[in-house]
């Protein structure tokens, strides 16, 4: 049970920067997932947290204690790698004992500790086998046994599920979050994808070029993206950007993109538009919404656009197609077999449009 | 349409295929007559440890024996007037220890090269690896005089010394190579589960390169149980003779006593590789694999 303070932090590889300040506050028993395209310092950012990498510059408590220069088998984290790096000499038993035996634990304590990992996590039938006689799913189960065990107050993950396959790795996200629940320990968890970020996160910290660019809950950086990066990063397919500019008239202002005009509502964005100011408007998929008849106030008017291709998932089927050269992805929640080329009218549901500043990216919103 | 399998002539297709490898026999007796080059020396052995000297010396060399039971005596005589016994056991202890010890310290020299970051890491690899690089007789002078001003020639320190020494680099190369394969993430969860520094090469670095290890070990074992030329210079008192010496010596100081008793001691003397060998022979072939050795 523990907070986890990161004040200033920075990472640097000899002139490299890999992590230029970072500030957060982890609360007791919270899942943090750490998200971002590669390269981001996410990885680096959990490395030192678990003592892995020396922190170059800045501030690391657990719970209120600095911990900078405290070794890793001391911090009381333990870690799930990517590759698993379970040992491949040891049986699944022996991986799960070394870390009691280091820690010189009277036999029955340990037997009890492995007891309850293997309960919990099911791989009792594997504990004489080694490691290269389990699948995936079965190592990815030993690994998180290895963590379990030690009864860490803080639980790192690095990209678990990476390497298992699409239908594993939906099983075993379910299973990360059901233990998490109940084993009510701190968890951070590094990933580049972000169904896993939005799916297992209480706080989802989005980071790019080594720093933070916006940290809040799944739905908060969903819906109030603070950049235009964030708004592209999360949500599948990603949000349809159109470039625009401002027109004023008697103080209401009016985004004007190519070939169509979108209100901009003053309860939303605020009043602090100029004439011709850059902008960019947002739409995610399901809000560019194909064929709608009805004359709902809060969607545009029709535009009409070629299907370029579809893709047809059967509960639902993504037209990708252009407007005034701007490629989009609409979502038809009511799939009906569309061919290619095919003319559609579609509309902007333009109460859930975002708009960012044109030159900065960053978002507007009424203060 | 499927085809029904009971319609497929097996026969023919046999037939075909082997017509396709069958026009290569002016190469197969070019091979042949090639082998004869190593088949006839090891034929010769074979056929001069079953003769008594009498026998041997009555009848055409390469004439087969006329019985099996002379190798007893040949056996005998020949661990003992060679002393066969002594030079067994230095040569094993050079070839064990030697051996051993100059793979344990590759195997660390390995470690610290791929998983401690230090200031010039490639020279100091490159430094230790030079010593595969020249070729060992441009040691055995200065070694030589070394040893007589140290006092350690003709010592079992000495020898041992040497052998572990020349036996280090090629071990370094290739651990080094498999160790730089292997999982760092690997290391780094021993070390969330509290292993210090020693623990992670000795619990988990270790265990997983027995196969390169028993690969370099067996090479490096038979290197030195074969060395003739370091063990005549530096350890020529009978006390520290190791088995290739003894056998020079023995053939050179007893030419009376025959090829037969010669060729006897020289197939005992090559059994201990073999058998180290067969003994070995998964880990040396898994070494092998994941090594390329």
């Amino acid at each position: 049970m523990a907070t986890v303070g990161l004040k200033d932090i920075v990472k640097v590889y000899g002139r490299h920067i890999a992590v230029r300040g970072v500030d957060l506050e982890i609360q007791d028993k919270s899942f943090t997932v750490f998200v971002g395209p590669s390269g981001c310092g996410k990885s680096t950012m959990l490395r030192m947290i678990a003592g892995l990498e020396i922190i170059s510059h800045g501030e690391m408590r657990l719970d209120g204690k600095i911990v900078n220069d405290t070794p890793p088998r001391e911090r009381g984290v333990a870690m799930v790698f990517q590759s698993y790096a379970l040992y491949p000499h040891k049986t699944v038993r022996q991986n799960l004992e070394f870390s009691l035996k280091l820690e010189k634990l009277p036999p029955d304590q340990i037997a009890s500790r492995v007891n309850k990992a293997v309960n919990l996590l099911e791989i009792e039938p594997y504990l004489d086998r080694k490691p290269a006689q389990l699948s995936g799913g079965q190592r990815q189960r030993v690994a998180m046994g290895r963590a379990i065990v030690r009864e860490p107050k803080v639980f790192l993950f690095d990209e678990p599920l990476s390497n298992l396959d699409a239908k594993l790795r939906n099983q075993m996200r379910i299973e990360i979050k059901k233990l998490q629940r109940r084993l009510q320990v701190t968890t951070i968890y590094v990933t580049h994808d972000q169904v896993e970020a939005m799916t297992l996160a209480d706080v989802i910290v989005v980071m790019r070029d080594g720093v933070i660019e916006q940290s809040g809950t799944p739905m908060q950086i969903f819906e109030s993206p603070a950049n235009q990066f964030i708004a592209g990063f999360i949500g599948t397919p990603q949000m349809n950007f159109f470039a625009g500019s401002v027109s004023m008239s008697r103080g209401v202002a009016t985004f004007v993109g190519e070939g169509f005009k979108l209100p901009i509502s003053k309860s939303r964005f605020g009043t602090g538009f100029e004439e011709g100011q850059n902008l960019t408007a947002g739409f995610r998929p399901e809000d560019i919404v194909p064929q709608e008849r009805s004359k709902s106030a809060k969607l545009s008017a029709d535009f009409l656009s070629a299907i370029g291709f579809t893709e047809m998932l059967g509960n639902e089927t993504l037209l990708f197609s252009s407007y005034a050269g701007t490629e989009f992805v609409s979502r038809m929640a009511q799939p009906r077999f569309v061919a290619q080329d095919e003319i559609m009218k579609f509309k902007f549901n333009v109460e859930k449009m975002h708009l960012f500043d044109g030159d900065t990216g960053m978002s507007i919103r009424a203060a | 349409m499927a085809l029904a399998t009971s319609q497929i002539d097996f026969a023919a297709i046999e037939a075909r295929e082997r017509a396709s490898t069958k026009k290569k026999w002016p190469s197969v007796v070019v091979a042949a007559f090639v082998s004869l080059i190593w088949v006839v020396p090891f034929y010769y052995m074979l056929v001069s440890i079953f003769k008594t000297h009498a026998e041997y010396t009555a009848n055409n060399p390469l004439s087969l024996p006329e019985g099996f039971s002379p190798i007893a005596d040949n056996a005998i005589s020949a661990w003992n007037t060679a002393k066969m016994g002594a030079g067994f056991a230095n040569s094993a202890m050079y070839g064990i220890v030697g051996a051993g010890l100059a793979v344990f310290f590759a195997a660390m020299a390995a470690y610290g090269l791929t998983r401690i970051s230090f200031k010039r890491q490639n020279f100091w690899f490159m430094l230790i690896f030079a010593g595969t690089i020249f070729p060992f007789q441009i040691y055995l002078i200065p070694l030589f005089f070394a040893y007589q001003k140290i006092g350690i020639i003709n010592t079992h320190f000495g020898m041992l010394l040497f052998y572990t020494a020349v036996c280090i680099p090629f071990p370094v190369l290739v651990l080094r190579n498999y160790l730089n394969g292997l999982s760092r993430e690997m290391d780094e969860a021993a070390r969330m589960d509290g292993a210090s520094e020693f623990r992670v090469f000795w619990s988990i670095i270790l265990p997983n390169c027995i196969g390169p290890m028993t690969a370099t070990f067996l090479l490096q074992f038979t290197w030195i149980w074969n060395d003739l030329l370091f063990s005549t210079v530096l350890g020529n008192r009978e006390e520290v003779r190791s088995i290739m010496n003894s056998l020079q010596i023995f053939h050179g100081s007893y030419t009376t006593a025959g090829p037969n008793l010669t060729l006897t001691a020289a197939l005992i003397a090559s059994l201990p590789a073999i058998v180290l060998f067969l003994l070995l022979r998964r880990h040396f072939m898994e070494g092998m694999r994941v090594t390329g050795v």
